[in-house]
């Protein structure tokens, strides 16, 4: 406990020291105009500076991408990948008809395989983005089935399974000409930088500003491609999780109550990112040591 | 962003109020921080140590323990408070961060 305190104040003590360097800095207002592909070309180009030596494609391999060590690990592991058993069986589950006959292919472009690269898109006749877990649960309860937890479980086996069917497509996020899908891009674009909850952190000071260094046992992944090997097992879950999981876990690291599942909010930021990493291959499902 | 820190280091040394609260206070205190963390939410930025605080002051309120449940309300009040702060800062400050 004193520890956190300590962090906490330490971590408060930094933001004070930006505020006032920003301050002094005299920050120009900056333009309010949402420019996706421009946003999209910066971001990358600033990655690309900060890891020269990362092969563009390798950011989907978030923290092998940017540790050394790590990716030796990572081999290890690889030897009897931890997500096979997911993989397994979410195969089955996608491949298992509904009561009624219909199946998940029935709910998906080219029968749901080799798709992944194409989620989250907008969805025009909803006015909102559709991920892909949201679509399998939409399926099921389109077929009389109940929808699935978002978080672990099957849903993970089944998203695994068809991340595997489409590993190294690229990331093919499309923003089209309607305000309702710039306005969810700018959302989520908004939620990864914006500071919340008690330790003053958004998204992008861990996953920008500390991408590649070491907090606790972990090497912090780039936000680019930081989607692209979901969902993934992790060691200290002991399972598999979602982009959702993920999500929880680090808004909670952020002393920052998590958002439910799919809300709004973490859609629009699973759209902005994976917007932003357009052309970073897939390579779900993932393992973590 | 100067005001919070500030604002969480006093909350730190808050003394607890010397004299003994009674049950009307501990309920005052308790509307008070429900308030705030309202406010917090309407903005998507509920702290999670806001949170707990709160929940711990009705289980002291709960168990007649108004001293605890008047400190616990206090801490979720000012964490509260803390929290729309940033998020009223935050508005517009996000942008400076974005890349470019
Ligand atoms: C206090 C630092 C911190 C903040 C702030 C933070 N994260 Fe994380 N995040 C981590 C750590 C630690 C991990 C696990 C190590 C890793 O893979 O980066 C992680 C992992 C992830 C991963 C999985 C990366 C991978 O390849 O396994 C995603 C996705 C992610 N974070 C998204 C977010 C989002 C979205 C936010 C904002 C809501 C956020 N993070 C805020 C620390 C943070």
């Amino acid at each position: 406990m004193p520890n956190r305190r300590i962090r906490a104040r330490a971590s408060l003590r930094v933001a004070v020291l930006a505020a006032a360097v920003a301050v002094l800095g005299g920050a120009a207002p900056a333009p309010d105009k949402t420019d996706p592909l421009a946003d999209q070309k910066a971001f990358q180009a600033s990655f690309g500076e900060r890891f020269p030596q990362v092969p563009f494609a390798d950011f989907a391999n978030g923290p092998y991408a940017v540790s050394a060590p790590m990716r030796k690990q990572w081999e290890d592991i690889m030897q009897f990948p931890p997500y096979d058993f997911a993989l397994d069986e979410g195969k089955t589950a996608f491949e298992t008809p509904f009561a009624n006959g219909k199946s998940y292919a029935d709910c998906f472009a080219n029968k749901g395989i080799g798709v992944r690269q194409d989620f989250p898109y907008f969805d025009t006749k909803t006015g909102e983005v559709a991920t892909l877990d949201g679509t399998i649960n939409r399926c099921r309860e389109a077929n009389g089935e109940k929808p699935l937890p978002y978080q672990v479980g099957l849903m993970a086996s089944i998203t695994a399974y068809m991340a595997e069917t489409s590993r190294d497509k690229p990331f093919d996020i499309k923003i089209p000409d309607d305000p309702r899908a710039r306005a969810a891009y700018e959302d989520g674009k908004e939620y990864f930088y914006t500071r919340r909850g008690q330790l003053n952190f958004s998204c992008a000071s861990c996953h920008v500003g500390a991408a590649g260094q070491r907090l606790r046992g972990d090497i912090l992944a780039p936000a680019i491609g930081i989607l692209a090997a979901f969902p993934i097992y992790r060691s200290d879950w002991g399972s598999m999780g979602t982009i959702d999981r993920r999500f929880t876990s680090c808004s909670a690291q952020m002393r920052s109550e998590p958002l439910p599942p799919q809300d709004k909010s973490y859609r629009d930021l699973e759209y902005f990112l994976s917007y932003m990493s357009n052309g970073v291959p897939i390579s779900g499902p993932g393992t973590r040591p | 962003m100067t005001r919070v820190a500030l604002a969480f280091m006093l909350l730190c040394s808050v003394p607890i109020a010397a004299h003994a609260a009674d049950k009307s206070e501990a309920e005052s205190a308790i509307a008070g921080a429900v308030k705030a963390e309202d406010a917090a939410g309407k903005l998507g930025n509920r702290w999670i140590p806001a949170e707990a605080s709160l929940k711990a002051a009705k289980a002291a309120f709960t168990s007649g323990s108004w001293d605890a449940a008047v400190a616990e309300a206090t801490r979720a009040r000012l964490l509260a408070e803390r929290a729309v702060e940033q998020s009223n800062e935050q508005k517009t400050a996000w942008r400076d961060a974005v890349i470019r």
